[in-house]
C-alpha cells in the first residue's frame, strides 16, 4: 500500500497536475499483471480484492497487507479496490456478480454476517453461505472505555451509578452497539444507546464526557488508553488480547458477551476448489512472513488464520448465538430489520 | 500557548512538494479569479479527485491556495476591465475601474495587492492565536453544542448571504431534504433509498458539490455570451504613492479586522466581508461622494477584507469541523476523501496538517503579491481562452474525477443529475451555495439533535442549561429578531441607507 501511494505521490509531484489527474483517474489499479498465464492456469492475470470501506480504515489496511504478501506468493499483481457503501454490503453484492474464477475476491467483515442483520433491512443483510471462503484473517477487539473523570472503573461501578448510563456506539448494527447492549442487558443496567458516525467521533464524545462510556475498536483507542486519557473497563474478547493484558474481559467480569470483529477473504460462489486452495496457500504463506506479523501487532489485531469452513461455522454460529441472547433480553438494535 | 507545533508547521510547508503545490494552488486561484463565472468553489470541486493520491496536508495547501488566490485574481479584471472575476471583487469595480480610467490602474492594483497581503497576513496571525484557543474548548463541544451551531449556521447561510433571501431559504430547505436520504443513523431504517444499496449511506457530498458547482457552472457559463474582451487599460506604475498609502492605511486596518471577524461567521466569507468593508469606509469618509469616482479606500477596504475573510473562514472548519461557507464545504469534502476525521480533535491529532496548511498561507500570500504586481498582463490574457475549448475539458475532468473517488459509476450519474439541477438553479436565480451548506449541516443538525435528546432523556431544556449551547441559541434568537428590530431603530434615526450592490453572484 505504502509503495503504491508513494509512487503515485512522487509521480504527481514530478509532472504536476496533468499527470496527477491521469493517475488519479487510474484509481487504485496501479500495476499490471507481471505473471499471467495461458488461460487454464491459475492465477490468470492480476487479482483484485474488493474492500467495502474507505481507504485508510482497518479493513482497507488489512486487505492491503494481505494483498502485498499474496502478490509475492502468486507472482501476479494483487490490487485492492475500495467500494465503500452499506457497511460493505455493496462490495459483496458486486463480488457476487463477478465470474467465479478467483480473479476477484473481497473482504467479508464478520459484523456484516452476524450483527448488521439485526439492525437493517433484508436488502442490506449478507449471508456468508453465498460465498466461498478462502481464509480467515484476524480479529479486532472492542474495549469499553470511559473518561477518567467519570470515576467508573468496573461494570459494577456502572451498575451502582444509580442513574441511567449513556453509551456511545460507533453506529447502528455494529459490534460496538451489540457488545454494550448485551452487557448492559445482562448486568441489568438501564442504559441509553447514543449512536455516532464511526470510531473517531465516539472516542471524542467519551473523552469529552458527552457520553458515560463507549465501546471502541482497540486500535482506535489504544493511544488514549496508554496516555491515561481513557480508562478501559472491559474488553469484549473471548480471552484477554495481548495488547491490553491488564484489562479483564467481559466474560471474566461475569457476563457472557464476547463480541469481536472477524475478517475473512471470500470468492464468488462456485469458484473451483483448486483455485481456492491455491489462494489459501498463498495467504497462509503471507501470514507467516515477518512483515505481516508485524502489521498485525502494530494494529492490535489478533491473528485468526483459520480455514474457510471454520469461518463459515463461526459466522453462522455467532448469528444464531446473538439471536438467542437478543430475543431473550428483548434487545432491539435497529428498526430496519 | 505552545509554539512548537506552529514552528514544526513551517518545516512541513518548506518541503519541496508542499511548496510546489502551494504555488500550483495560488496560480490556479489567480487564473479562476481572473476568469469570470468559474469561482473557487467550483474549481475546488472539480479538482477534488486530484487530491486523492496526494498527502492530506499537501492537498489542502493546494486547495486553500486556490481559495485565497482567487481573491487576488478577482481584483485584476475588476480594475482593468470593469469585469469582476469573483463575487467578492464586485465592489472593487466601482472605484477600481474609475481609477483605471484616470490612468491610475497601477495604483489601484498596487493598493489592492498590498491590502490583500496585509489582510491575509493579519488574518493568519489571528488564526494562529485563536484556533488553538477554540480547539481547547473542543471537547466541551458535544451533541447539544453542535445542534445549536448547525442551527445557527443554516440560519445565517439562508439570511446573511447575498441575493434573494427567499430563494436562499428555498435552496437551503432542499439541501436539508437531500440530507435525509439514506439509512437512518439511529434506527437503521431506510429513508428514500428505493432499495438501492448505492443510496444506503445517503447521497455523497462530493458528487453533489461537483455537480452543482462544477458542472452546473460550466453549463451556465456556456450559455452566457461573453462580449469580446476590451483592451485592458495600460498598467503604468504599480507602486502606489506615499499619499495613496497614507490615505488607504486606515481602510486596510479596518478591512483586516472586519474581514477576519466576518470570515469566521457561518454563512459569512469573502463576499460579505468585501461589501461590509466598502460600506463602512463610505460611511466613515468625510466626503463620501468621492466613492465611485476613484477613491483609493474604495479599492483597499474590500480587497483587504475579502482576503482576511478567506483566511479566517478556515477557523470553524479546522477547529470544529463546521464549514462556514460553500468553499469550505468543498474543502471539507476534500478532507473526507483523505480520510481525515474532521472535528474538534484535528488541531491536536493532526498538528502537521493544521499548522502546515495555516503556515502555507504566509508563503502563498507572498507568492501572490509577487505574481499580482509584475504578472498582471499575463493573467489578463487568460480571458482570451474561449469557453468552447475550456468547457469540454473541464466536463471531462469532472466526470473522470468523480468516478475515481469511490470507483462508482453511480456517482457519475449523480454528478450529471446535480449538474442539471445546478444549471437550472442558476438560470432561475437560485444560489447553489445555501443548498450545499444546508446539505452538509443538515445531517449534522439532525444527528446532533437526536443524540442530544437521547443524552437529555428527551428533555429539550437541556440545551439551555449548558453554557455554550445556551449562548449559541441566544445568538440564534438575536439573528432572527434583528431584521425585525433594525428597521424600527433605523426609522427612528432616519439615517442614509447604504445601497449594497445587488450584483453579488455567489456566496463564496
Amino acid at each position: 500500500m505504502t509503495t503504491n501511494h508513494r509512487a503515485r505521490r512522487w509521480a504527481a509531484t514530478g509532472a504536476g497536475l496533468a499527470l496527477a489527474l491521469s493517475l488519479a483517474a487510474c484509481g487504485g489499479n496501479v500495476g499490471g499483471g507481471s505473471g499471467g498465464g495461458d488461460g487454464s492456469e491459475y492465477p490468470n492475470g492480476p487479482i483484485k480484492i474488493l474492500v467495502g470501506a474507505d481507504p485508510g480504515g482497518s479493513t482497507d489496511l488489512i486487505a492491503r497487507a494481505a494483498a502485498d504478501g499474496a502478490s509475492d506468493e502468486l507472482g501476479v499483481a494483487v490490487t485492492v479496490e475500495n467500494k465503500p457503501g452499506a457497511n460493505g454490503a455493496l462490495s459483496l453484492q458486486e463480488l457476487a456478480n463477478e465470474d467465479p474464477d478467483g480473479q476477484t475476491l473481497a473482504i467479508f467483515n464478520g459484523s456484516l454476517a452476524y450483527i448488521t442483520p439485526f439492525a437493517v433491512s433484508e436488502d442490506e443483510a449478507v449471508s456468508i453461505e453465498d460465498y466461498e471462503v478462502v481464509t480467515g484473517l484476524s480479529l479486532d477487539d472492542y474495549v469499553l472505555v470511559t473518561a477518567p473523570k467519570s470515576g467508573f472503573k468496573t461494570v459494577k461501578d456502572l451498575a451502582a451509578a444509580g442513574r441511567p448510563i449513556n453509551f456511545g456506539t460507533t453506529g447502528v448494527g455494529t459490534g460496538s452497539q451489540l457488545s454494550q447492549e448485551l452487557l448492559f442487558a445482562q448486568a441489568g443496567i438501564k442504559a441509553t444507546s447514543v449512536p455516532f458516525d464511526g470510531g473517531s467521533p465516539t472516542l471524542t464524545a467519551v473523552l469529552g464526557g458527552q457520553v458515560d462510556v463507549g465501546s471502541i475498536q482497540l486500535g482506535e483507542a489504544i493511544e488514549q488508553i496508554e496516555a491515561g486519557e481513557l480508562t478501559p473497563i472491559v474488553t469484549f474478547a473471548e480471552k484477554r488480547p495481548s495488547y491490553l493484558a491488564d484489562t479483564p474481559t467481559a466474560v471474566e467480569a461475569g457476563y457472557d458477551v464476547p463480541v469481536q470483529q472477524a475478517r475473512a477473504i471470500v470468492a464468488p460462489k462456485g469458484t473451483p476448489d483448486d483455485v481456492i486452495s491455491t489462494l489459501e496457500d498463498a495467504f497462509t504463506k503471507t501470514f507467516e512472513t515477518d512483515a505481516y506479523k508485524k502489521f498485525n501487532e502494530d494494529n492490535q489485531l489478533t491473528p485468526w488464520e483459520v480455514s474457510g469452513d471454520e469461518v463459515t461455522e463461526t459466522y453462522t454460529g455467532n448469528l444464531e448465538k446473538y439471536r438467542a441472547v437478543i430475543d431473550e433480553h428483548g434487545i432491539k438494535l435497529g428498526e430496519g430489520a | 500557548m505552545d509554539f512548537a507545533p506552529v514552528l514544526h508547521g513551517f518545516s512541513v510547508v518548506v518541503e519541496p512538494t508542499n511548496l510546489l503545490y502551494c504555488l500550483i494552488g495560488v496560480v490556479i486561484g489567480m487564473l479562476v479569479g481572473v476568469l469570470p463565472g468559474l469561482g473557487p468553489a467550483a474549481t475546488i470541486a472539480i479538482l477534488l479527485p486530484i487530491t486523492f493520491g496526494i498527502e492530506p496536508v499537501t492537498a489542502i495547501i493546494m486547495l486553500a491556495g486556490i481559495f485565497y488566490g482567487a481573491q487576488y485574481g478577482g481584483t485584476i479584471t475588476s480594475v482593468l476591465l470593469r469585469l469582476p472575476g469573483e463575487a467578492s471583487s464586485v465592489v472593487t469595480v466601482f472605484d477600481g475601474f474609475a481609477l483605471a480610467r484616470q490612468g491610475k490602474a497601477g495604483t489601484a492594483l498596487g493598493i489592492a495587492a498590498i491590502g490583500s497581503f496585509i489582510g491575509g497576513t493579519v488574518s493568519i496571525v489571528a488564526l494562529t492565536l485563536v484556533a488553538p484557543f477554540v480547539a481547547g474548548f473542543a471537547l466541551d463541544f458535544g451533541p447539544p453544542e453542535y445542534t445549536a451551531l448547525a442551527l445557527l449556521g443554516i440560519l445565517l447561510v439562508a439570511t446573511v448571504g447575498g441575493g434573494s433571501r427567499t430563494k436562499a431559504v428555498v435552496a437551503a430547505c432542499i439541501g436539508l431534504l437531500l440530507a435525509t436520504v439514506g439509512r437512518d443513523t439511529f434506527t437503521g431504517a431506510e429513508r428514500f433509498t428505493f432499495h438501492n444499496l448505492n443510496l444506503g449511506d445517503g447521497l455523497d457530498f462530493v458528487p453533489i458539490a461537483m455537480g452543482l458547482f462544477g458542472l452546473g457552472e460550466i453549463l451556465y457559463n456556456l450559455e452566457e455570451r461573453h462580449n469580446a474582451v476590451k483592451a485592458p487599460s495600460t498598467v503604468a506604475n504599480v507602486w502606489p504613492s506615499r499619499a495613496d498609502l497614507r490615505q488607504s492605511s486606515g481602510a486596510i486596518g479596518r478591512g483586516s479586522v472586519l474581514g477576519f471577524l466576518l470570515g469566521i461567521l457561518p454563512g459569512g466569507g469573502a463576499t460579505i466581508a468585501s461589501l461590509v468593508a466598502y460600506a463602512v469606509e463610505k460611511r466613515r469618509a468625510k466626503n463620501p461622494e468621492r466613492f465611485g469616482k476613484g477613491a483609493v479606500e474604495g479599492v483597499a477596504a474590500p480587497e483587504t477584507a475579502n482576503n482576511a475573510a478567506a483566511t479566517s473562514s478556515f477557523i470553524p472548519l479546522l477547529t470544529l469541523g463546521i464549514p462556514a461557507n460553500a468553499t469550505m464545504a468543498v474543502i471539507y469534502g476534500a478532507l473526507l476523501i483523505q480520510g481525515v476525521s474532521v472535528g474538534p480533535r484535528l488541531v491536536t491529532d493532526e498538528p502537521d496538517l493544521f499548522w502546515g496548511v495555516v503556515n502555507s498561507m504566509y508563503i502563498g500570500n507572498i507568492l501572490l503579491l509577487i505574481m499580482s504586481i509584475p504578472l498582471v498582463g499575463l493573467f489578463v490574457k487568460i480571458l482570451r481562452v474561449r469557453p468552447a475549448i475550456l468547457a469540454p475539458i473541464t466536463v471531462l475532468i469532472t466526470l473522470i474525477g468523480v468516478y475515481t473517488v469511490n470507483n462508482s459509476v453511480f456517482d457519475i450519474g449523480l454528478v450529471i443529475v446535480f449538474g442539471a439541477v445546478g444549471y437550472l438553479m442558476k438560470k432561475l436565480g437560485f444560489e447553489p451555495g445555501p443548498l450545499v451548506l444546508a446539505f452538509v449541516l443538515g445531517s449534522l443538525l439532525e444527528d446532533s439533535l437526536r443524540r442530544s435528546l437521547l443524552i437529555f432523556d428527551g428533555d429539550p431544556t437541556g440545551f439551555l442549561s449548558r453554557p455554550i449551547s445556551g449562548t449559541l441559541l441566544l445568538i440564534f434568537l438575536l439573528v432572527i429578531l434583528l431584521p425585525i428590530i433594525t428597521p424600527t431603530l433605523a426609522r427612528r434615526r432616519a439615517p442614509r441607507r447604504e445601497t449594497t450592490p445587488s450584483a453579488t453572484k455567489e456566496l463564496v
